[in-house]
């Protein structure tokens, strides 16, 4: 029997994480959601795959100062520096806000030492309603932790450990695009027992003010997001699946169900949407729906089928 | 308290040239956007383009409801290139509303006397402040408004109208153009010994440099004052902390909070002048 291609066939979007099912592929990448509350008067928070929150260090964190933002052509720039509440702060205030809703919760996390990793995992771990860990090993705006891991094989191995020895809960590890060759990576901490990989966190990038002759980050340097860096990132996921076995998920410039399927065709087993929530407040539920439209369009039953569909010659 | 934000399509009613590099716009939006608060903004953002990809925070300048629809304006300075664009729509053009946002200006019972003090655009959110006491408030009568406008020359003195007849004004000018030859801060400061600081509110919004005298000028008195801060978004709604200002938070403490969310409104003994940078 021809399936009706306006019957929306319930968990048609679903796809199975590491043992995290998710209701649709479609999450929301780490400080660009806040801790959920803020962008709840625009998108039924319920609808979500799975919500990322802010990077959560071990202590609360002020941030880099101002200016910390800048766009660029089809991207911006920013130099935020983790600033955070803490983990302690997340579980007593933040996390009973995101529990009300039925939606995964993964919570970032980032240290400036392997143990600070560690102590983070294992209160986020005894606190009931967080679902996963995704370890950030890949920041470019902090002077300590951050990229140092994440840029060296050894360095992000022996994170991934400290945190997989930790918890039993899935362990993402995010990783950075400003390395010689991301599979490199991908391959250690995959080794050292992550369950899934994400990718890209943003590029490095700068941005000069000519009138001032000063840079426009107080930082000087940031990381670039947004639009201009899909294809860079797409190609990275394309490489990393071909050279790991766990889950990738695609992160980076995607704006439209037309770029997260970009991402899933090529293989990514979900996708992450960052700067376009700052673009339009609702750009998940958007591309949630088009992911919707496009299988019914394409009579594809699950995400199993679409999911590293992608045709290439040789 | 502020009614629920939400993103609405506006469509622009008219879009004029008010001064060199200032625009009004006048956008009509469904009846069912929240009535903002003196203070609140909008992150507006043209949804036929691609670029820019951020929306741009305005602050209200008027709001009514009439025949149906929300009628919402917004002065605005050209700053940049998104700003830029909005000079140049044309009637009929579309443009995403996020809004309103942001923590507003706050009357306590207690005040007798309001100033506003305003440098440049900044006089858009204490015209829909005055707009609001003189035509909503039933204890209003009560209350002496006085408006302080600074600006460059005379023709920058944007909104002017909309204090004219409504309030006492008293304006100063870079070049001597208009009222007096000076800024807005020396003009206050010659004044302020006339107010009884118990019962005396002063609502400003201008440039930093203006902010920062005037925190000198008040350092010695008990006035109090809210500021209206400006700073580059990205999100608007307090995710994405890139519009942060440094705050003093007590027992010698500082941090940074966010423009969009916990302002964009502020005591203006919050801010942190000075703050050390993090290492």
């Amino acid at each position: 029997m021809e399936a009706d291609k306006n019957t929306v066939v319930p968990g048609r979007l679903a796809v199975d994480l590491c043992g995290l099912v998710l209701k649709n592929p479609v999450m929301t990448a780490s400080g660009t959601f806040g801790y959920g509350e803020e962008y709840a008067p625009f998108c039924d928070l319920n609808r979500l795959g799975a919500i990322v929150v802010k990077g959560l260090s071990l202590e609360p964190r002020a941030g880099n100062p101002p200016p910390r933002i800048m766009e660029t052509r089809c991207g911006m720039l920013n130099a935020v520096g983790l600033q955070n509440v803490g983990v302690r702060a997340f579980i007593a205030k933040k996390l009973p806000f995101l529990r009300q809703f039925n939606v995964a919760v993964i919570a970032n996390i980032f240290g400036e030492t392997i143990d600070e990793y560690r102590r983070v995992t294992e209160i986020l771990t005894h606190a009931a309603g967080v679902n996963a860990i995704e370890v950030n090993i890949s920041c470019p705006n902090v002077k300590k932790g951050g990229v140092a891991f994440g840029a060296h094989p050894d360095a992000a191995a022996s994170v991934t450990e400290a945190v997989r020895g930790e918890t039993d809960l899935p362990v993402i590890v995010k990783l950075t695009p400003n390395v010689t060759d991301i599979t490199e990576i991908a391959q250690a901490v995959e080794s050292a027992g992550a369950d899934a990989v994400s990718l890209i966190n943003t590029l490095t990038g700068m941005s000069v003010d000519i009138e001032r002759r000063r840079p426009h980050l107080a930082n000087v340097t940031g990381g670039l997001s947004g639009p201009a860096v899909k294809p860079v990132a797409l190609r990275m996921v394309w490489q990393v699946i071909r050279s790991v076995k766990i889950p990738v998920i695609g992160i980076g410039g995607i704006s439209t169900a037309a770029d997260a399927l970009e991402f899933l065709i090529t293989g990514a087993s979900a996708v992450q949407i960052g700067t376009a929530n700052f673009i339009h407040p609702a750009a998940t539920m958007e591309i949630i729906d088009g992911i919707e439209d496009y299988m019914i369009r394409h009579r594809i039953g699950c995400m199993q089928d679409l999911l590293g569909s992608l045709q290439t010659d040789g | 308290m502020a009614e629920k934000p939400s993103i609405a399509i506006g469509q622009v009613m008219e879009n004029r040239s008010v001064a060199p590099g200032h625009f009004l716009l006048t956008i009509r939006l469904p009846l069912s956007f929240a009535t903002p608060i003196p203070g609140q903004f909008v992150m507006i953002r043209d949804p036929d383009r691609d670029e820019p990809l951020l929306p741009r925070p305005i602050s209200v300048y008027g709001f009514q409801r009439e025949d149906g629809h929300a009628i919402l304006n917004l002065l605005c300075r050209v700053a940049g290139r998104g700003t830029s664009l909005f000079s140049r729509l044309n009637s009929g053009s579309t443009l995403t509303v996020l809004g309103p946002l942001g923590r507003g200006f706050t009357i306590d019972p207690d005040v007798r006397q309001i100033l506003l003090v305003a440098g440049g655009v900044g006089a858009a959110p204490l015209a829909f402040l005055l707009q609001e006491c003189v035509f909503s408030k039933p204890h209003s009568a009560k209350r002496q408004v006085t408006a302080y406008l600074g600006a460059g020359t005379a023709e920058l003195l944007t909104g002017l109208n909309r204090f004219e007849g409504f309030c006492n004004l008293r304006t100063a000018t870079d070049d001597g153009s208009c009222g007096y030859h000076g800024n807005v801060t020396e003009m206050l400061a010659l004044d302020l010994g006339e107010y009884d600081a118990k019962s005396t509110l002063i609502l400003a919004c201008g440039p930093m440099a203006m902010i920062r005298s005037l925190d000198l000028l008040l350092r010695d008195t008990r006035i109090r004052c809210q500021v209206s801060l400006e700073e580059r978004m990205a999100c608007g709604v307090g995710a994405c902390l890139g519009c942060v200002v440094a705050i003093k938070e007590g027992e010698g403490r500082n941090g940074y909070r966010r423009v969009c969310h916990d302002g964009p409104v502020f005591d203006i003994g919050e801010i942190h002048w000075n703050p050390p940078v993090e290492g």
